[in-house]
């Protein structure tokens, strides 16, 4: 191909792939029936290029980007015979094991853009439905052990041929769910997203060609590699290493080799599978490579195949970060933020000064429920929380934000908690636990306190980062745990981290505290004029003050 | 007498005054920051007019949005239900920005040492729980008047079902400390949502000292030069208010400069039977565009100040008009990143240096001066003869460009008009496309000094048949102004299952008291109640979701027997907006009622048709590059003699003393008997689709 393309041209094609995935994205959001996908915006969308490489996402949380190009090249390999893929197809997935990536939840949808009889390019998207089947309502539990136990399995099979619905295939989807409504009415909006895109890329094919859009397209990886490889020269070379406990007593560990141009992330030293759901699929840790790969290079917006060419993932099959079939994976993303965390903090030992200190790195995933107290209606919560980031070399943490695998995510407000839910919100601000003092502190972490107002009220919960607390840098001081406290209306009080189907009572609380981020640098270095605010603010106590600022001893 | 709008913008301050006899004259002045009354009375004094001529002055300004933007409006405390003082500086916990681990998320306008909590609470349900306890309210206060406090919010939680404990802590406020500017969340709104409406009074808290003194500054100097009408103030909801009721909730000015341009394309549009409009207005900086179907211009209370795709801005939850702005205006700079790819905006060159045609020394390329290079624009009735552009400047810094990206000079240019339109394309797309609106259904009503350079190329892309350049269009915005009424919004969170015996009842009642209050609103300021209507909204959704979709309720009393009707409209509005309907149980969550004063306002007349021919307008001939369309030999147009009944075909260019209005090739002129220029794009029958 000729590269004598007129660059204006190429750059414009390059931007409307993005706003075309955007579109994809709104037709999602807006049509979907679960308020998972369109309130959480538990959901994605991408386009790949003919070969399954990334091209452009519209996603609200970035755990999503560098998901749907893994279940198209899955699609390519399963189909790969001329005349299996056809003009109007569209393939499903949840399978992790062929590219469906995460959990059995996330319903993956793919379509080819044929031109003239070829494939130029690929649509796809991915959303957590409600429920898929499996064990437990909402298809996701904690005492899973093999994934038959989460739900209908669909391996990346043709749900509509060449336009037309393949009705058994239809059948076999609503047969094999608790609320078929739902999963119908998210299934046509999928559907709806994936022809959106098929039709604007079309349009752009038209205007500029065939031939130009195909080497849009390769202008664009290669402007994300290099994107990448620039960024990669600034970054210290070497091979890095870090060992970390985790709160169930596993050691976890990983290498990073960094050269001029390659980030090989290097996993297999890590422990045998879970024998519960607490694991994550080859592809989906690749994700997670990917983000940090990201977060340390190029953070802005442009992710895509070429971007993350330079980095290379090794993992040993039947271990937590690549399980072998049929291992459950419902709770992965709890295993993927551990993991996220763990090569962040393997790097930040080595570059202090261009990485955070450890935040509360926990999705605080939250399930809790039982009868509204006025309306007699069953309630059921499924939340994130939101924790304290890291100071970092910047400035201080952020307080009160959703974890690194979250985007746009929004919290659920008092007042509609307490209507919806029927449960009263007695607190919902920071907490005071001790951690994150430093140079620039760790954010706060938050404390909510539900008030259950009817007896027989159930809570299931997974946070890690409870034991081994938020790690701090350059002489900061460490973070404070996640946990939830129960206290209970005659005054008693538990603890915990991981708890199922925990039965609560009228007046019961369930006290949230996240994790004060931890702090970034010696926090006696800290401006003596900002330790006087934070104290004025009530973000640090005198004690604290004068026991890691020194603001006693410096003031004399 | 005469009927005067002005409207305070970044750069300009426009007027437009309209005689009884209907003559109509625009004036621009610069606007002058820090005392913007000055640009104001600069503006009335260019245009010969004075204040004891007005029978009507109503004014827009950005004094609002600009004290928020440039941080300095008043310092402000807060005070908040026990347990919540952190809501202001958590948010929502979302990060646009999402590979960013260094993100900065909104900081609070208030500190937290001056957010103080009361204890006391109501319940959803607008049942109190716990009484309100004000015994530590003294020592809060002191600690204030300590701290120089200017200005106190309150937002307590769930005072959106029962204000009862906001009022008591606002009016015993008001008792100990009287000086002190001081506003409660129930007086801007009854919307759920404790950090949105928390948000919300603080910003307004915040900006309230500094409108207060603005708005009696101007009213004073006004007063002063004999104006004896009471002005008006325009709104964000397109509608215009008080001066007394602006002061007392100043955030509602947010964003009323481009309401007004919203809502004038959406008179525009009525005038000349065009009920789908995109209205899209360039300015210096940048493009804004707003939709607008079956003649009603969309109004969201979800607006957020300063949000970008990489921060989550400052929710405000008044109504607003939704818009899509970005940062593409004809200042808008042009620029080569480390990879040899160009970029268009979001920086600008503003009003200082200006674009570098100016001659001001301006250095950088812009938009402006890529449609010089192009011919778009007259170099020697360049700012409408005002200036003579610097076209040897320009010629240097597209050579810098060009070397950069080893393209020609001619290529430069025309990239970064391409780059702009691009770039408004997808805004446009946002607004329509990604709302479930199809632009080919629309017509484009393009304003601002860029609307007419840009529109036909931008309809051309996106399949839209006709444009409308209007009358005006440089100071439209100003003109929208004499054409509205007044307006205010009460919204009201209140959720009521709608199947029950009781609703119809209990909707009845509720408006009629929302109704109520607003007549008595607008009675004490000696509005009669003869000249105010309703016009009653409810926000429906499916029970348990949180997709909510706004219809048309019935005014007076609601019958049992309209229930049926009221909700297969919901389902069927849904299925519109979100493609299917649930059979599952339908509950209001929140009344919204408008109501309306009428106001003698502008009546827009037709203009006679001219003896005139067009030939007569012609200027003179020049090449224009018009891009995908070719470079053509155009006819230059002399804009002030086009009349009512002319037409003429592209390639073409009008030339205004505010604006330039670009026709590519076969595309139809006609100048309709507004004066507004209405373009069709495909005459042929459709060259595009």
């Amino acid at each position: 191909m000729s590269n004598s393309y007129d660059p204006i041209t190429l750059e414009i094609i390059q931007n409307s792939l993005q706003a075309a995935a955007d579109e994809m994205f709104a037709a999602l959001r807006r049509t979907a029936m679960s308020a998972i996908i369109y309130e959480v915006l538990d959901m994605g969308t991408g386009i790949t290029d003919r070969h399954g490489e990334l091209a452009g996402s519209g996603a609200g949380i970035p755990a999503f980007v560098g998901v749907l190009d893994k279940t198209v090249k899955h699609t390519l390999k399963k189909f790969s015979q001329p005349g299996e893929i056809e003009p109007g197809d569209i393939f499903i997935t949840n399978d992790p094991y062929h590219g469906g990536v995460t959990h059995l939840n996330d319903m993956v949808l793919t379509m080819p853009v044929f031109v003239e009889g070829e494939i130029v390019a690929w649509t796809a998207n991915i959303a957590h439905w409600n429920d898929v089947g499996g064990m437990v309502p909402g298809s996701m539990s904690t005492n899973a052990t093999e994934i038959f136990q989460e739900g209908m399995i669909y391996p990346g099979v043709k749900l509509i041929s060449k336009g037309k619905p393949i009705q058994s295939v239809f059948e076999i989807l609503t047969a094999n769910c608790r609320m078929p409504d739902f999963l119908t009415g998210d299934l046509w909006a999928g559907v709806a997203s994936v022809r959106v895109g098929e039709r604007r890329i079309l349009e752009i094919v038209n205007k500029y060609g065939r031939d130009v859009f195909l080497y849009a397209l390769e202008d664009y990886m290669n402007y994300g590699e290099q994107v990448s490889l620039n960024a990669l020269k600034q970054l210290p070379k070497g091979i890095f290493s870090l060992e970390e406990e985790q709160d169930s007593g596993q050691i976890y560990k990983v290498t990073v080799e960094i050269t001029d141009d390659e980030f090989i992330v290097d996993l297999r030293d890590n422990p045998d599978q879970d024998p519960g759901p607490f694991n994550m699929s080859a592809d989906d840790t690749t994700v997670g490579c990917q983000m940090v790969f990201k977060n340390v290079t190029s953070p802005g917006r442009i992710a895509n195949g070429g971007t993350f060419r330079p980095l290379k993932v090794l993992l040993r099959h039947g271990s937590v970060f690549h399980p072998k079939h049929p291992a459950a994976s419902g709770i992965y993303y709890e295993i993927g933020i551990r993991l996220h965390d763990l090569i962040m903090r393997c790097l930040a030992e080595h570059m202090p000064d261009r990485i955070p200190a450890g935040g509360f790195a926990s999705i605080c995933g939250t399930l809790f429920g039982g009868i509204h107290p006025d309306t007699g209606r069953n309630y059921a919560v499924i939340e994130p929380e939101l924790g304290g980031w890291g100071g970092s070399p910047t400035g201080d943490g952020m307080p009160g934000q959703f974890s690194a695998f979250h985007g746009e995510t929004y919290n659920c407000p008092a007042e509609v908690a307490e209507a919806r839910y029927g449960v009263t919100v007695d607190y919902l601000s920071f907490h005071d636990d001790d951690g994150g003092a430093g140079l620039y502190r760790g954010g706060k972490g938050v404390r909510i306190d539900y008030r259950i107002r009817s007896d027989n009220a159930w809570l299931t919960a997974a946070y890690t980062r409870s034991k081994v607390l938020p790690w701090s840098l350059k002489g900061g001081q460490d973070g404070s745990p996640n946990y939830i406290l129960i206290r209970r209306a005659n005054g008693a009080k538990e603890r915990y981290s991981v708890i199922s189907g925990l039965t609560l009572m009228t007046d019961d609380v369930i006290q949230v505290n996240t994790a004060t981020g931890a702090g970034w640098g010696d926090p006696k270095q800290r401006d003596l004029d900002l330790v006087r605010e934070d104290l004025k603010n009530g973000y640090i106590s005198i004690e604290q003050a004068n026991r890691y600022y020194g603001l006693d001893e410096r003031s004399s | 007498m005469i009927r005067v709008a002005t409207d305070i913008g970044g750069t300009f301050t426009d007027l437009v005054a309209v005689t009884a006899d209907g003559k109509v004259s625009t004036a621009k002045s610069h606007t002058t920051p820090g005392q913007f009354e000055q640009g104001v009375m600069d503006v009335i004094e260019s245009n010969q007019i004075k204040p004891s001529e007005f029978a009507f002055f109503v004014h827009g300004t950005t004094i609002v949005i600009n004290a928020i933007t440039e941080k300095k409006g008043a310092k402000t405390a807060l005070i908040t239900s026990e347990g919540f003082r952190d809501v202001l500086e958590i948010g929502r916990g979302n990060r646009p920005d999402y590979f960013n681990l260094e993100y900065k998320k909104p900081i609070p306008f208030v500190t937290r040492y001056l957010r103080r909590e009361v204890s006391g609470r109501i319940n959803y349900k607008g049942a109190e729980v716990k009484t309100l306890d004000l015994s530590n309210l003294d020592a809060i206060l002191d600690d204030f008047r300590a701290e120089k406090v200017e200005a106190i919010a309150i937002c307590l939680l769930n005072s959106y079902a029962n204000s009862a404990h906001e009022a008591a802590l606002l009016n015993q406020v008001n008792l100990m400390w009287p000086e002190v500017a001081v506003v409660a969340s129930y007086q801007i709104t009854r919307e759920w949502r404790e950090y949105e409406r928390t948000n919300t009074v603080v910003m307004s808290a915040y900006v309230q000292p500094i409108t207060h003194r603005y708005l009696d500054d101007l009213t004073e100097r006004l007063n002063k030069e004999g104006m004896t009408c009471a002005p008006y103030i325009m709104q964000s909801n397109c509608g215009i208010d008080t001066v007394k009721n602006a002061r007392q909730i100043p955030i509602t000015m947010v964003e009323s400069g481009p309401a007004s341009g919203v809502w004038g394309a959406a008179v525009l549009g009525n005038l000349i039977n065009e009920s789908e409009v995109i209205a899209l207005d360039i300015g210096g900086t940048t493009a804004k565009c707003g939709l607008i179907t079956g003649g009603q211009v969309k109004l969201n209370t979800d607006y957020l100040i300063g949000r970008t795709d990489v921060f989550a801005g400052y929710p405000v939850i008044v109504p607003v008009v939704d818009l899509v702005e970005i940062g593409q205006g004809g200042g808008s700079i042009a620029w080569v990143d480390e990879f040899q790819r160009m970029h268009v905006g979001p920086q600008s060159a503003g009003a200082q240096p200006g674009p570098t045609s100016y001659g001001f020394g301006g250095t950088e390329a812009t938009t402006t001066d890529a449609n010089l290079a192009l011919g778009c624009i007259n170099p020697h009735y360049f700012c409408g003869g005002t200036l003579e552009a610097d076209m040897k400047a320009v010629e240097n810094t597209l050579e810098v460009l060009s070397s950069k990206l080893a393209i020609s000079k001619q290529e430069v240019a025309r990239g970064i008009v391409r780059l702009a339109n691009n770039n408004m394309v997808n805004a446009i797309k946002l607004i329509s496309v990604n709302r479930g609106h199809d632009p080919r259904d629309f017509t484009l009503i393009a304003f601002g000094g860029g609307g007419g350079m840009h529109a036909c190329a931008l309809a051309k892309e996106l399949g839209i048949k006709k444009v409308v350049i209007p009358n005006l269009s440089g100071v439209f915005s100003a003109w929208g102004m004499l054409l509205s009424d007044l307006r205010r919004d009460y919204l009201q969170t209140q959720i009521v299952e709608l199947s029950t015996p009781e609703t119809a009842q209990r909707l009845s009642d509720t408006f009629a008291a929302l109704e109520e209050t607003a007549y008595q609103e607008y009675e004490a300021e000696d509005i009669p109640r003869s000249r105010v209507h309703f016009l009653r909204y409810g926000r429906l959704r499916y029970q348990n979701q949180e997709h909510s979709t706004e219809i048309n309720l019935p005014g007076g009393a609601i019958a049992n027997s309209q229930m049926d009707d009221i909700l297969e409209y919901f389902h069927a509005n849904y299925e519109r907006e979100y493609t299917y309907r649930l059979d599952a149980p339908v509950e209001l969550v929140t009344y919204h009622l408008i109501a309306i004063a009428k106001v003698d306002k502008l009546k827009p007349e037709k203009l006679p048709r001219s003896k005139k021919k067009v030939k007569d307008a012609v200027k003179g001939q020049r090449k224009v590059d018009y891009l995908d369309a070719g470079i053509h030999q155009s006819t230059l147009y002399n804009g002030a003699l086009l009349a009512p009944g002319m037409s003429l075909v592209g390639p073409a260019i009008i030339e205004e003393a505010e604006t330039t209005v670009v026709i590519p090739p076969t595309m139809l002129c006609q100048v309709d008997e507004y004066r507004n220029y209405q373009i069709v794009t495909a005459p042929q029958g459709g060259t595009h689709e």
